[in-house]
């Protein structure tokens, strides 16, 4: 009975919230949509989704006003790169829950399950505009690492708004060793798991029933590479050496895979066969060391140039595993070297959407979409620009977090209250 | 070469001659004692370069001026004036900077360049010395690979000027080094003139969870305060050894040598103030337990790195003049790690403690402007008040004055060397990129003219010759 009056409670709170209704006024809109930029309008926002752009809005009564004058809109970030709720302190291995070691799983290791909403990762990057991501597990001992899950950032409700988005695996120097010390045997073992599962749907009544031959992946490590080889899922491959991504185009033709690329230090030196075969690369626009010798070629333009090459975008920050937000001065760099600014937003907005195929809902600014917005001091892309304003489903996400808590706890250490005692 | 420099040379050789001389006579000889050259020397030289006036640009000078409308003029690796009226000494090149900033050489208190160079993989990781919680012996210039290719990313970033320090994994990691950022053959020859050594300290979670994990101590922060403390100790008599060696030396009579000892000769100078402390030390109780330590042994913290809790304990920081050297907002990959605050090194600043922002990273420090210029948003969005003349001390002269070369370099005052970055806009725009760099006073890097982009050993043949990967 508690639980149930518990339950009602919740429905009314949360009820509450997505029927606030709030209008953005005065503002720069950067729709990501065809509508490009608009200066000077208005967002109505009801029941947590895009009711209305306009200059002159009807609204209800009770509608709370943001005036925004001088500000800019954009979409939610969205970081299709993350550890997000899988990871609270590196170092603390109880936090930790990436990767496994056990043998059992590849493929069917789904990470969903681990994802902790309550993370204090989540509110501090909400306060800097990221408002969905991928959070993806790492491969502990296997080519394949596991399946994604999608997050959405909001405060109410189920998080995990898609518990197996996409495959991750890795290809290059370190799959190799997951497979025994070559690359060569990493694509081998790639292969033949595609090989093997569609050997398994056309004769899963005989594999189930243990009347066929022993296959390379157990069951239901096969069963979960199913939509990757129908082509329904997308297969994100770490990968940097130009070489291996060459091979990794040979296999999504071999078998027409969904694939995206995730790291691409070299992407850019086949850019054109990307380009050509439509597959987008995940890049972290910064990450422009020769670290090891698969990313020997990384530099600074790579987003300028996979860009003039036709090839899809999405970005993400990959020296940082807390915060993600950082994808804006990912962003923000690839536009210093080279690439026009409408194309770094549409890499943290848009194009993600429509890449994971959740453009229906998500990634622009406009009607009938969910309402996640971030209302910035200026230039959306400038590091001296912060987030004013940051809604997610439509709701207004307070701008507090357990950094900010602390600022306020040791503002003034001549304070008389002992500082045990400020909140 | 200055003249100074060529007595030295001149000097050193001779010496050599006659020790090499001496030795056959070696037996004659031995009751005198041997004086000990300095190791490792200094091979620095200023790269040759003509007078420079730089025209119209607006400057930050690391003193917390922002000027515009004045002129810079460089001489033989020297500013020789700043002026609205400069007159051309005649072979000067004039650069018009209208609408660029013009701001000091860019200064990172920690990287690991060259001891932990890319690619990175276990045959050149040479950062930390694992065998021992007091490796005080070693010195990092000895891992420093000059052929490093993060050497030259950092240089297009604006950093004229880094301090490479042995890792965290020890209580006492080894000396570290200040090096102008001029890849050369030798490390010798990247020595900052007359830089002094550092000492790198670790607090925390590092060395007791090394060395814990053998079973062996620090397995704990109390013992990390037990191995700091004996081994001050320990060379405080080791000092005293040679302080009496000294005074009956002095007195005339002849006492025996006593033996050196590498470890305790980098702590005995720390101890004599040569030598500067920089301490890696996260919680702000550690940082406080580390000022007592060294109040004790009487000697002085310069810095402590990685001050993640710096802003809680920001005035004992200002009391016991220390300063904190921070990040912007890496956080969370240690428990040590976990309560940042965005304004940390704004609060530092604000309680009148030297504060300064370091990388630790070779990406980072390829943006340290950057790195900056989220700290300057974060902390006036919640008001602390923090103008770009300011900041930009944190990058430059701060860190010079941890690492004991304020008197040269860190900001363009007239007689310090040239060591300048000319940006090609508002240096804490993310779209703003080094443009010019000079250090002493010798252009070293040009965005727009591929001659002078620099390319390590490495970089040959693996990727485009000029430079591409910038």
């Amino acid at each position: 009975m508690k639980q149930i009056i518990y339950s009602f409670l919740l429905l009314i709170c949360c009820s509450v919230i997505h029927g606030q209704e709030i209008l953005i006024q005065n503002v720069t809109v950067h729709t990501q949509s065809d509508k490009g930029t608009i200066e000077n309008t208005s967002i109505y926002i009801v029941d947590g989704q895009i009711e209305a752009i306009g200059a002159r809005l009807d609204v209800a009564s009770d509608t709370k006003i943001i005036d925004a004058t001088g500000l800019q809109v954009t979409p939610g970030l969205i970081n299709p790169y993350t550890a997000l709720g899988i990871i609270e302190i590196g170092a603390v291995r109880s936090t930790v829950d990436v990767e496994t070691d056990d043998e059992m799983f590849s493929t069917s290791y789904n990470i969903a399950p681990a994802f902790n909403p309550a993370s204090s990762l989540i509110p501090l990057n909400r306060t800097h505009g990221l408002t969905m991501a991928i959070v993806a597990p790492d491969s502990g001992h296997h080519v394949f690492a596991g399946q994604a899950a999608l997050v959405h950032l909001r405060r109410s409700g189920d998080l995990l708004i898609d518990r197996s988005i996409a495959m991750f695996a890795r290809f290059g120097a370190r799959a190799g060793r997951f497979a025994g010390g070559s690359r060569a045997a990493a694509y081998a073992k790639m292969r033949h798991a595609f090989l093997d599962t569609k050997e398994y749907v056309e004769n899963s009544d005989a594999v189930m029933r243990g009347n066929w031959r022993d296959l390379s992946l157990p069951k239901h490590d096969l069963e979960a590479l199913v939509p990757v080889v129908e082509g329904t899922k997308p297969l994100v491959i770490d990968v940097h050496r130009a070489s291996d991504i060459r091979t990794l185009l040979e296999l999504k033709k071999e078998f027409n895979l969904n694939i995206i690329i995730v790291g691409g230090a070299e992407a850019w030196m086949v850019a054109d066969e990307l380009a050509a075969e439509n597959v987008p690369v995940i890049l972290d626009p910064m990450y422009n060391l020769p670290g090891n010798f698969d990313r020997l070629g990384a530099r600074m333009d790579a987003a300028s140039l996979l860009h003039r090459a036709g090839v899809k975008l999405i970005f993400t920050a990959l020296t940082t595993s807390h915060n993600p937000f950082l994808v804006r001065q990912s962003a923000g760099n690839a536009v210093a070297h080279g690439l026009p600014s409408t194309e770094a937003l549409m890499a943290m907005t848009i194009n993600p959407a429509e890449i994971f195929g959740i453009d229906d809902r998500f990634g622009s600014i406009e009607e009938g979409k969910v309402a996640d917005l971030v209302i910035w001091d200026g230039d959306p892309l400038e590091l001296l620009t912060r987030a004013e304003t940051v809604i997610i489903n439509g709701e207004l996400i307070p701008m507090v977090s357990r950094s900010s808590r602390l600022r306020e706890r040791y503002r003034n250490l001549n304070d008389s209250t002992p500082y045990i005692y400020r909140k | 070469m200055n003249f100074d420099e060529i007595l030295k040379i001149i000097f050193l050789s001779t010496l050599c001659f006659i020790l090499a001389a001496c030795a056959t006579q070696e037996e004659k000889e031995e009751d005198k004692p041997v004086t000990t050259a300095e190791a490792f020397p200094s091979t620095y030289q200023a790269i040759a370069s003509q007078p420079v006036i730089i025209r119209n640009a607006t400057i930050l000078t690391g003193t917390g001026e922002q000027l515009s409308g004045v002129s810079v003029l460089m001489v033989n690796g020297r500013i020789q004036s700043i002026d609205r009226q400069i007159a051309n000494p005649g072979s000067a090149k004039i650069i018009d900077a209208t609408g660029k900033w013009l701001t000091p050489g860019l200064i990172d208190v920690h990287s690991h360049l060259g001891v932990y160079p890319s690619p990175s993989h276990e045959a050149n990781a040479d950062g930390n010395e694992l065998t021992n919680p007091n490796t005080a012996e070693v010195w990092a210039e000895h891992s420093v690979w000059t052929q490093d290719p993060q050497f030259t990313l950092a240089l297009a970033g604006g950093v004229t000027t880094l301090q490479v320090l042995p890792g965290s994994a020890n209580l006492f990691g080894g000396r570290g080094i200040t090096l102008k950022n001029i890849p050369a053959r030798t490390v010798q020859a990247m020595k900052f003139p007359g830089a002094p050594y550092s000492l790198k300290m670790a607090c925390g979670e590092n060395p007791k969870r090394v060395y814990g994990e053998r079973n062996q101590a620090p397995g704990s922060r109390m013992a990390n305060v037990a191995g700091y403390r004996s081994a001050w100790i320990e060379a405080k008599a080791y000092l005293k050894k040679f302080e009496e060696y000294e005074e009956e030396l002095a007195k005339g009579e002849e006492p025996d040598e006593p033996e050196r000892n590498l470890q305790l000769e980098t702590l005995a100078e720390v101890l004599k103030g040569n030598i500067l402390v920089h301490n890696h030390c996260y919680r702000g109780e550690e940082m406080a337990v580390m000022i007592d330590i060294a109040k004790e042994f009487n000697y002085k913290i310069t810095a402590f790195h990685h001050a993640v809790e710096a802003y809680k304990i920001a005035d004992i920081l200002a009391e016991n003049n220390v300063c904190a050297a921070m990040w912007s907002e890496w956080w969370g990959f240690k428990h040590e790690a976990f309560d940042m605050v965005e304004e940390n090194v704004a609060m530092v600043d604000a309680a009148g403690a030297c504060a300064i922002v370091h990388t630790d990273s070779p990406i980072g420090i390829q943006h340290m402007n950057q790195e900056t210029a989220k700290i300057i948003a974060a902390a006036n969005k919640s008001g602390f008040k923090v103008s770009p003349a300011h900041a930009i001390k944190w990058i430059t002269l701060n860190a010079a004055q941890a690492l004991g070369i304020e008197e040269q370099t860190g900001s363009l005052e007239v007689g310090k060397m040239a060591d300048v970055v000319l940006w090609d806009g508002d240096p804490f725009s993310v779209y703003s990129r080094a443009e010019m760099v000079f250090i002493d006073g010798a252009q070293v890097f040009d965005l727009n003219d591929r001659s002078l982009q620099p390319a390590t050993d490495f970089d040959l043949g693996i990727l485009d010759p000029e430079g591409e990967r910038l």
